[in-house]
This record gives C-alpha cells, structure tokens and sequence, in this order.
C-alpha cells in the first residue's frame, strides 16, 4: 500500500510556485542594517523597489488597481508608494469632521507651545483636528489620531515614488517619523473624500499619531513636533 | 553592526510602532506566506495581493497578538484568511502546475520515460484529487504536507482545534484513497 502521507510531502516539492515577491524589498533591508537604534538617516530615502498591487479596499479612492510600490505604517496612517497618483478632485473642502470644543475631544489631545491655540478644533471618531487659519485660508493642520482604533482604513497616505520622504528624529517619538515633501500626495481619512495635500510631518507620540500640514520647511514642522506636549 | 534582532524583539518593537521592526519581520516571512497564499489561491496575482493585504492587516492588528505566542501561524492564519476571501470572490478557477520531471531532480538518474509519464500522472491526479477536497480538509493538507506545518501550527493557522486538524485530514486522506487507488 502506497504511504500517502509521503506522496503527498513529496508532490510539494514538484508543485511549481513562482518566486516570491520581494514584498520587504532591498531598500528596507539596506535601512534596517544602517540605521543606527537611537537615529534614523536625515536623508532621502529610495523607495521604489517593490511591485505589489493590492485593491485599495474600503476607500474612496479610484476603485482602479493600483501599483504600490512600498508600503508601510507610521502608527494609525498607512503608507503606500504607488507608481502614480489615483486621480483626485483638485479641490476638495476640507471634510474634518464636527467643531468641538477641545475638553470634549475623545482623548487628551496634545498642543503646542510654539503654535497656542488652535482657531478651531473638530473631531471625527478618534481624529481630531487643530486647525490654524480658517477652513478657506488654511494656515496649519495639526491632525491626532488616538491609537484605541487601529482599523487599516483609519487613515492613508497615498505618496508618488518620485515624491520627497525621509526618515527623521523626534524628541519623545516611538520610532521614526517621516517627512513628506515636494510632489503634493494624497491623504485619505475614514468617511473623507481624498484629498491632495502638501509637505506633511507624521510620527507617533504618547499614544496618538501625530501629522502637522501646511509647514513650509522640516525645520518648521520639526520645531512644531518638538513643542507638542 | 549589533546581532540580528530575534522574532519576539521584532514583534515587540513593531507593537511599539516600529516600522522597520515590521519590515524586517516581513522579511522574514514573506516567502512561506507567499507560497501559503499561492497554494491556496493557485494565482501570483491573487497570492501577491493576500500577501500585501495580509501583511498590512498584520501590522495594524498586531497590538492585538498576544505575547509569548508563536507569531509565524497568527501571521499566516491572516494571509491564509486574505487569500481564501480572493479564492472565493475570483471568478478564476487557476489549477496549480506540476514541475517538469527533470526539474524535480537534478542530481537523480532519470527515470525511464515510461517510469516518468506514470509518475507525473499519479501526481497530477493526486494533485487534482486535492484539488477536489472540501475546502476544509484541502486547507488542512495544504498545511500539513504542503507547507510542512506541525500540527499545533496548522490548528493556529486554521483556527481550530489540534483534534479538528487530525479529523479533517483523516476524513481528506480518505477520500483520497477512495479517489485514487494504489495501482492509479
């Protein structure tokens, strides 16, 4: 009697399997080997390397396939580098959710010295918004998302690969955050239309995911970060 | 250049937010959860996108994993979970494909061609007969013989009791058997 149990161990090995996608890719195993623990490289990272495609699942942005190149996560924002960017109304009002008042946010939202206070804050589930300016001449965007809900769709950003990012240090940050700039990217929220935006500071601190829109120069965004307590 | 970080510094630092800590794990794992994903879905489209979606799932659920627990089968349970959904929803029904004879061993003095042909037809009609399983005890042999998962890791992977395991690949052997006789 034949061992079917062997036959079966041995038919694996004669089943063709294509070669596996370099899902991590070379330009995150080069990082992770150079980056020291305690600082990350203030410098322009190549991330373009990976060609996975995955269904933008969820999301109101084109129900087309597209190419992601890299992805990753700086707490609740997923990261996707694509090789072009899903098309996008050029203008949409920004959608932040409902004014509130700061005390009622859902968790204790983080402020900044350098910045004081907001002209108004709104709230939309576990994102809130400390906005500088007004909704028509937007000065600053301080967004913080609390971390009790992780859902993969609570935030992405969708970047282009020739966009500017970097890895940078920030005081009192778990990890890294990273520096968008240049070529404008797309930030997705739950329940929000798209939207183009410009240089972007993201990083996670005391629990929250933090992201400051709107600053001209890292230098700014970071002297920003550094006052957020 | 410091050690390699192990598998539970990897998760703890990836629980903490840590990209790079969550890459490098991917890393790690990407080529049996590609191969997870391929034997089910038998398409490199549909198993590339498990494999993505599955990774992202796992980096957003991970503060959810629980300490001191094996990570590979609560990774794979997710892909294997990704790839199911794709398999279900494709309209595509892709048959996985046998290796040529001679590719399967290089170093072995071939078999006759009589010797060759019979031999790939029994394992393409095991194949097929595994093919034809109820999905339930298909994915119990694609664990275990396929992925060479230990029984503890397929239970993990599948959800489900070790003894569940052991009475869905009984029950799949069987039917096997039943399919293809020995002289098949």
């Amino acid at each position: 009697m034949r061992d079917l149990e062997r036959e079966l161990r041995e038919l694996s090995s004669a089943i063709m399997v294509p070669p596996t996608p370099d899902l991590a890719g070379a330009a995150h195993i080069r990082l992770g080997a150079t980056r020291p623990a305690a600082s990350w490289p203030r410098r322009p990272v190549v991330l373009a390397l990976v060609v996975a495609i995955v269904l933008v699942a969820g999301l109101a942005v084109s129900p087309a396939r597209t190419a992601i190149l890299r992805f990753f996560g700086i707490g609740a924002v997923q990261i996707e580098f694509v090789d072009r960017l899903p098309a996008v109304e050029p203008s949409v009002p920004l959608a932040l959710g409902n004014k509130i008042d700061p005390s009622k946010a859902p968790f204790p939202i983080l402020r900044s010295d350098l910045l004081g206070d907001p002209d108004a804050v709104y709230a939309r589930g576990e994102v809130v918004t400390l906005l500088y300016g007004s909704p028509d001449r937007l000065r600053l965007l301080v967004t913080e998302i609390g971390h009790s809900v992780l859902a993969p769709e609570l935030a992405k950003k969708i970047v282009a690969a020739t966009t500017n990012t970097r890895f940078v240090d920030i005081p009192g940050s778990t990890g890294p955050g990273i520096w968008i700039e240049g070529a404008p990217h797309i930030v997705v929220l739950a329940d929000a239309p798209p939207r183009l935006v410009g240089n972007t500071l993201l990083w996670v601190q005391e629990g929250r995911t933090l992201r400051i829109e709107g600053a001209a120069e890292l230098d700014d965004a970071l002297r920003i970060a550094k006052s957020m307590r | 250049m410091g050690r390699p970080l192990e598998e539970t510094e990897l998760v703890a630092r990836a629980r903490h937010g840590d990209a790079a800590a969550f890459e490098e794990l991917v890393r790690m794992h990407q080529g049996i959860a590609f191969r997870t994903a391929y034997l089910v879905t038998g398409s490199a489209e549909d198993a590339e996108e498990a494999v993505t979606s599955g990774f992202l799932k796992a980096y957003r659920a991970i503060g959810r994993f629980r300490r001191g627990k094996p990570f590979r089968p609560w990774l794979l349970a997710i892909v294997m979970n990704e790839a199911r959904n794709r398999r279900r929803s494709s309209a595509r029904r892709e048959h996985l494909a046998l290796r040529a004879a001679e590719e399967r061993r290089p170093g072995d003095a071939a078999p006759s061609p009589e010797a060759a042909i019979l031999e790939d037809e029994r394992r393409r009609a095991l194949l097929d007969a595994v093919g034809r399983l109820p999905e339930e005890q298909r994915l119990a042999v694609v664990c275990r013989f396929f992925l060479d998962l230990r029984e503890a890791e397929t239970a993990d992977v599948l959800g489900v009791r070790k003894g569940t395991v052991k009475s869905r690949l009984s029950r799949g052997l069987e039917r096997i058997r039943k399919e293809l006789p020995d002289d098949a």
